[in-house]
């Protein structure tokens, strides 16, 4: 089997040439009794199996929760179990399951087949759509519609109608859209909302980041890559003490700042001296606050929204946390809200917070008429602020971003000789640049060996020369613990080689014996 | 993958509680019903006398058995039951047919003492009782335990629930072992007391297509063995294993076809095969949809008594049973999506 692509603790697995996970079992041709009840049948996947015998006797809420065989662990009652206790389980899928082994949830309904998939079940059969069909429903896009005109041959259609199905859960995954898919389902199915709700954590810590576009609605509160980004603004610091905060729009283009509001405000401000003490934060939901040196991070840029230009009770919740995250009254000597439809809203939380903060009130940021009173205000706001050069303005930009990224690990970044400015031309010395793919700094071979000696995760390739990317097949061992999406260091004969970004995690590099491990940015 | 044994021990005892205070002096129940006795129809008068309870029950338990929860786990005083027995006196009195049941073995002596129970066999004796029914676990069928000065015909139901080991270690938790059942049935039968068997249908953990083979393989085990066998379906009682997977649907009660089926392949037994579901057409006995309950349960009755056969029933929820059967096996547990036995008709079930 060959990883292929990865979202959440989903994976989409090439089994043989044909045959791809999530993938349906057909149970008349493909499943097959035991006889016994000691032993558990078979399951035709490309190849048979044998299926673990069925949880005689067992509690469904302790563990192990996993019915292993050789090659297949089963995991019963997935359609019946608590939600939280599902999740919990789910978290323990690789654990008791290994890499090598499918994941197979019998009897499931056909609307709850994306979440099990986002959350690792690889395998899914037709047992309960055989029992609708046989009560006249029709299946149509995961969901049951009552059959009043004839369709011969019910079940055969709602066969090819799920065959359909698992096809558009595996398009999902392959093109990074599941999350999409499984907040759809989750809409009108309180289990399906309930499981995507707990589930949050567990996305976080040990779900793959596909950095694919977030197309937000109400959900995605709850999105793992936000509630991320979210939590990670308590240990960020402005870059300098004492600056003026100015809070802005967000803008349907990212980053940020190549909008043509943005630059339209850059140009605006720069006229303004010592407009390098002002520190841009951009308003938005869902993310909150997005200070500019973060536009590039992971979902800063990856996201879209429906502008209404209405903020609800639970996303003014929520910028009231991030505000106070932000800390303002510690970080900045003032502040000016020039945000059109959000600055009333925003000038309110400041207030709260206890600093001085000046609203520009003006309806359209962007409009010359806003950008003059954007700029007489910036002017009135600035007298008396210290002054801040480009030199170490670039050097706190590159704290707050290197901190944001690497978190305890970003000493040797902060410490390095930080050179050029925001955004493109940001480096800290030999070690890292700024890199719109990485999101923030990729490291660079240098970097990598520094980040390795501290601790930074390691893989450990076969003896080779190594030309483009890592695959599994070469891996020997790894060190330390990563997500799909984060950056790995890789050597060879206990010597640092390349760099990259991981594309499996650890067990799973070493379970595989074909897909791509880790996609290699630079190498000896 | 071999795996080591998993009794149920822990899953019954955590789905256990304490039963609640009962009043000592009085029985659980008490009830008349239609009986057949030598072939015909009579009123038969059961009783439920509330004692210690089974010892089984307190040390671990069957999966499906809340009898417990009728019992006082102190005891009860030899005063209490003569009180108890003074109440249930009126309503035996001119049957010729007497079921005293107690939640537990009516033969076990640290439960029920023999000298009350010799006491009850010879009032039972006097008032005209022919034959009188009681329950036991295998362990007391000993003749000292019901060797009784003067009793009427010793009728003794026996839980056998099923002929295979592995049902009854993984599935009911119930330490029997088959050849000690067919040694005490012997042991019965010899000292002049008839036998009974108990199957179970559907016990947990168990299909809807595996519980109606093992129970059809249990009466034709038990059949040689004993004079009657009941088959009863397994009902959701209060504070048991079966209710912890039955509110987490991880099994639902058998299906009331699934009796037919059973009673249908023991027709040729030489000896009675029946069926009387406990909480029959609830959600929480056997049931099938809500359209033939009655229908199916009036049968099963008529066929108990030995008015009717079960041929010619029929319901538009068979053919769900059909399709259910037939992949029941692949399911791996016996539970079924809410609402299949209606069809999904009325509100939506996704």
């Amino acid at each position: 089997m060959e990883p292929i692509s990865h979202e959440g603790l989903g994976r989409l697995l090439k089994l043989d040439s044909s045959l791809q996970t999530p993938h349906i079992v057909f149970s008349r041709t493909e499943l097959s009794e035991s006889g016994n009840l000691e032993t558990g049948g078979t399951i035709k996947i490309g190849k048979v199996f044998d299926l673990p015998p069925s949880p005689l006797g067992l509690d469904s809420d302790k563990p192990p929760y996993l019915q292993l065989s050789k090659d297949i662990a089963v995991i019963d009652n997935a359609y019946s179990l608590q939600p939280k206790k599902l999740v919990e389980i789910a978290s323990t899928f690789r654990k008791e399951a290994g890499f090598s082994r499918l994941i197979y949830a019998p009897a499931v309904e056909p609307s709850q087949m994306p979440i099990l998939a986002y959350l690792g079940v690889d395998i899914f059969d037709d047992l309960n759509v055989e029992l609708r069909s046989s009560t006249g429903w029709v299946l149509e896009s995961g969901e049951w519609i009552k059959n009043n005109g004839k369709i011969d041959d019910l079940f055969a259609h709602n066969k090819e109608e799920l065959n359909r199905w698992i096809l558009r859960i595996r398009n999902a995954l392959l093109n990074g859209k599941l999350r999409e898919l499984v907040e759809v389902t989750s809409l009108h199915n309180p289990r399906v909302s309930q499981i995507l709700y707990h589930s949050t954590q567990l996305l976080i810590d040990k779900g793959a980041k596909v950095k694919s576009n977030i197309r937000s609605n109400d959900l995605s509160l709850n999105h793992p890559a936000i509630v991320d980004f979210q939590d990670r603004l308590s240990d960020y610091e402005p870059p300098a003490k004492n600056m003026v905060l100015l809070i802005l729009p967000c803008s349907a283009r990212k980053p940020y700042f190549k909008s043509s509001s943005h630059k339209r405000f850059f140009n605006a401000l720069r006229e303004v001296d010592n407009y390098l003490a002002l520190h841009v934060v951009s308003v938005t939901s869902p993310l909150g606050l997005v200070p500019r040196e973060l536009e590039f991070c992971y979902p800063a840029a990856h996201y879209d929204i429906a502008v209404t230009g209405k903020w609800s009770a639970s996303e003014i919740e929520m910028l009231r946390n991030q505000l106070i995250k932000l800390n303002p009254k510690e970080h900045y000597a003032k502040a000016i809200v020039h945000a059109g439809s959000s600055s009333k809203i925003m000038t309110n939380l400041i207030k709260e917070l206890g600093i001085e903060v000046v609203d520009t009130r003006v309806e359209k940021p962007s409009s010359y008429e806003g950008l003059e009173i954007l700029q007489n205000v910036a002017r009135m706001s600035l007298t008396g602020i210290p002054l801040l050069n480009t030199k170490d303005r670039a050097h706190g930009e590159a704290r707050g971003l290197a901190k944001f990224q690497y978190g305890e690990m970003s000493d040797f970044l902060i410490k390095s000789e930080i050179s050029g400015r925001m955004p493109y031309k940001l480096r800290c010395g030999d070690f890292a640049a700024m890199s719109p793919v990485v999101g923030g700094f990729g490291l660079t071979l240098n970097g990598a060996i520094t980040y390795a000696s501290q601790g930074g995760p390691i893989v450990v390739a076969e003896d080779f020369k190594l030309i483009g990317d890592l695959f599994a097949v070469g891996v020997k061992s790894y060190k330390g613990n990563w997500n799909i999406g984060d950056q790995v260091v890789i050597k060879q004969n206990d010597e640092v080689t390349a760099v990259g970004i991981a594309k499996m995690v650890p067990e799973e590099m070493i379970s595989m014996n074909r897909g791509v491990a880790v996609e290699v940015r630079h190498h000896v | 993958m071999s795996e080591a044994f998993v009794p149920l021990t822990d899953f019954v005892n955590e789905s256990k509680s304490i039963p609640r205070d009962h009043p000592l002096d009085k029985p659980v129940a008490k009830w008349t019903e239609e009986e057949v006795l030598n072939g015909e129809i009579v009123e038969a008068g059961v009783v439920i006398l509330r004692t210690r309870g089974c010892y089984w029950s307190i040390k671990e338990g069957c999966s499906m058995c809340g009898y417990f929860n009728d019992t006082v786990p102190g005891g009860v005083s030899d005063d209490m039951l003569r009180e108890q027995w003074k109440r249930v006196r009126p309503i035996l009195k001119g049957k010729k047919y007497a079921k005293i049941y107690t939640s537990g073995s009516f033969i076990d002596p640290t439960e029920v003492p023999f000298d009350f129970a010799n006491e009850v066999m010879s009032d039972l004796s006097d008032m005209g009782v022919e034959k009188v029914l009681i329950e036991s676990l295998p362990e007391f069928v000993n003749p000292k335990n019901f060797n009784y000065e003067k009793a009427p015909k010793l009728e003794i139901a026996i839980g056998l629930e099923s002929s295979n080991p592995v049902v009854l270690d993984k599935s009911v938790n119930k330490r029997l072992r088959w050849p000690h059942f067919v040694k005490v049935c012997k042991l019965a039968r010899d000292n002049g007391a008839e036998v009974k068997a108990y199957i179970l249908l559907k016990p947990p953990y168990l299909s809807e297509k595996e519980s109606i083979d093992d129970a059809v393989k249990s009466a034709i085990d038990a059949a040689p063995h004993v004079d009657k066998i009941s088959i009863n379906p397994v009902n959701v009682q209060k504070n048991t294993v079966v209710e912890k997977l039955w509110f987490r649907n991880e099994w639902v009660a058998p299906w009331l076809w699934s009796v037919v089926d059973v009673l249908k392949k023991c027709e040729d037994l030489p000896i009675r095969v029946y069926s009387d579901p406990t909480g029959g057409g609830t959600r929480r006995g056997a049931h099938n949809c809500h359209d033939c309950n009655k229908k199916i349960l009036q049968a099963l009755n008529n066929h108990r008594l030995g008015l009717g056969d079960l041929k010619g029933l029929h319901c538009n929820c068979k053919s769900r049973w059909d399709v259910l059967v037939q992949q029941s096996n692949l399911r791996r547990n016996g539970s079924e999506p809410h609402g299949y036995r209606s069809g999904f008709s009325g509100s939506r079930h996704f």
